[in-house]
């Protein structure tokens, strides 16, 4: 598939309509950007080449990063809406390699539950253009909220790092739920860094970490320092003694476990956080003014559902994750969410606050057929 | 009728592998020049065997293009995609024995499993300016390992084709992922093997290829299979 399909027309006029300008993004991109970001798991699925200089290139996988990027080079104002539509290229077991996907993304809007619903709004207001009259599934996630959950029960630093990053996918979830219920030990120490660490000497500790990393000829500024490693040290002897309340593990899978209509999904939360009393304070209060935006849209809320497990499994989502699919169908048509580190970390000198959504057009084509 | 036997050209690989064939009735007639690559198997005559580089055997034998093949278990699952689907390990040989590892500083006091890593990797960009790097040549069976079986997904892969224990002392890669059987080497650069950091016991293997071909051939190596199989049991 390399002409785009018939209805590519109706969404440009959307994307137009929106107020999301086509960004010009080349289908040759550095491959770097994508692999830090997404991981070396990416690696297998993209298709990778290599410059006479040695760079190594890669064809377009998305449009999030490439997109982000040219806006940090361009140095251009926010806030600015991008849209794109285009193919895209990876290595899929099922289905040609090269698809069409178009999205808008949506740099440095300060309102967070704004910014959100929009998003949200103009990838539904795009899959109702192109599929009139076919029902479709909202499913909403919020990171953020989970987090304030995990903060909220006092959790330690390292843990809440470890089940946030877990967020999403539910073999890892319940693997680092396990490790919590029932710490693994660590192997022994030598008995004076067991001592140290259990006193929290942080200097003491990586005094003796620095020694050890010049007698192995370990370069002390390439990479973790004495400091991170007596830190962490630290960190994992005072873990050791922590166990999680039976409360506590109860109040997560409780909070795990919800679901429900987006109109009845603050009175859910609100309710499960006094049970359990929690204090969810700001993210609560995001989720809840988003809920509103989303109604005020005029998007049929009784389509949209809150699930408080759904996550998508990219490093980089930090709060509202979204996707959008035929009700009752496997497969999503539409996937977004938040970035809100994601331009710090393609080297933005300041935060840019991001949200944006991806469709995929060979799967809309699909349901068109199929409607037909 | 005939079949292709693939061993590896030289080194104690080479000899173990000619000593297992001899032991399953499978002499190998070894041709009187060193420099050629090709002999029989007196016994069996529709044998044609092929001296290659064990990495390559395990290719060819992804491709098709032997038919049996001794080679190292960790360079089939690395080389071939979906090896399952390609080849199919008919023996293990009791030598060539070597474990993939997941090897980090000695120092890195605080890390001792792969839980630890996941911790030190989540953040390491965060703290240093880039991800965490592991130097390797086991470029699948890392993947593999990290990403699908412990859900770490922020790291990078610095290939490495020799001397990978150096790589952290020479400020290339931050850990290793490398081949070991006795520890020594990884002792010696001061680096130690997570306790869950045991990816692969990878041993020498007679490795069938997945094709169809005629039923004869078949037969062939299914009694080649056999009998290596019982004389190493």
């Amino acid at each position: 598939m390399t002409a785009l399909p018939s209805f590519a027309a109706d969404i440009a006029a959307l994307l137009a309509e929106r107020g999301a300008g086509i960004a010009d993004v080349p289908i040759l991109q550095p491959a770097n950007p994508f692999l830090d970001m997404a991981g070396e798991d990416l690696r297998r699925r993209i298709f990778l080449t290599e410059s006479e200089t040695g760079e190594t290139l890669c064809l377009r996988p998305e449009f999030t990063i490439p997109v982000c990027r040219d806006h940090i080079a361009s140095q251009a104002g926010t806030p600015r809406r991008y849209g794109y539509i285009g193919e895209v290229f990876r290595q899929r077991r099922d289905g040609p390699s090269e698809f069409f996907q178009a999205g808008i993304e949506d740099l440095g809007e300060r309102d967070t539950p704004v910014a959100d619903a929009r998003s949200v709004a103009d990838a539904h207001a795009l899959l109702a253009r192109v599929l009139p009259g076919v029902p479709l599934a909202v499913t909403l996630g919020d990171q953020t909220l989970f987090e304030a959950v995990l903060a909220a029960l006092g959790l330690p630093r390292g843990w809440r790092m470890r089940l946030a990053r877990a967020f999403g996918s539910k073999p890892l979830l319940e693997a680092a739920l396990a490790d919590l219920a029932d710490p693994p030990r660590n192997g022994a120490l030598p008995a004076p860094v067991a001592l140290l660490a259990l006193d929290g000497d942080t200097e003491a500790l990586a005094a003796h970490v620095a020694e050890g990393m010049e007698q192995a000829g370990l370069p002390a500024t390439a990479g973790r320092t004495p400091a991170d490693i007596a830190r962490r040290l630290i960190e994992k002897a005072q873990l050791r003694s922590i166990r999680l309340s039976g409360e506590a593990f109860a109040a997560l899978k409780g909070f795990l476990a919800i679901e429900a209509p987006l109109a009845d999904a603050a009175t859910a939360l609100e309710t499960f956080a006094a049970d359990a009393g929690l204090l969810l304070g700001p993210a609560l209060e995001t989720f809840s003014r988003r809920a509103e935006a989303l109604a005020g849209h005029g998007l049929p809320v009784e389509t949209i559902r809150y699930d408080a497990a759904f996550g998508r499994p990219l490093d980089y989502y930090t709060g509202l994750v979204f996707e959008i699919g035929v009700a009752g169908a496997e497969r999503p048509l539409v996937g977004g969410g938040r970035y809100d580190r994601l331009l710090t970390l393609l080297g933005a000198r300041t935060s840019i606050p991001g949200v944006g959504f991806s469709v995929w057009l060979d799967r809309i084509a699909a349901v068109r057929e199929g409607a037909r | 009728m005939t079949v292709t036997l693939a061993l590896p050209s030289k080194g104690r690989l080479k000899e173990q592998a000619l000593e297992a064939l001899a032991k399953a009735g499978l002499s190998v007639g070894l041709p009187q020049d060193e420099r050629k690559y090709h002999a029989r198997i007196e016994t069996c005559p529709g044998v044609e065997v092929v001296f290659l580089s064990a990495s390559e055997i395990a290719g060819e034998i992804g491709a098709g293009a032997v038919d049996l093949g001794v080679t190292g278990e960790d360079l089939v699952r690395e080389t071939l995609a979906e090896w399952e689907a390609r080849a199919e390990i008919a023996a293990r040989l009791g030598f060539g024995h070597a474990d993939v590892v997941v090897a980090v500083p000695e120092i890195w006091l605080d890390v001792d499993t792969m839980a630890d890593l996941d911790d030190v990797a989540a953040d390491f960009r965060q703290r240093h300016g880039r991800r965490l790097r592991i130097a390797t040549k086991y470029r699948r069976l890392t993947q593999q390992f990290f990403t699908a079986k412990h859900g770490i997904q922020v790291y990078r892969i610095v290939e490495s084709l020799g001397a990978t224990e150096g790589a952290p002392a020479a400020g290339s890669a931050d850990i290793v992922v490398d081949i070991t059987s006795s520890g020594s080497t990884l002792r010696a650069n001061h680096l130690k093997v997570l306790s869950d950091g045991v990816i692969l016991r990878s041993q020498a293997c007679l490795v069938t290829s997945r094709r169809t071909r005629a039923p004869a051939d078949e037969a062939l190596i299914a009694e080649i299979a056999d009998k290596v199989a019982k004389a190493v049991g």
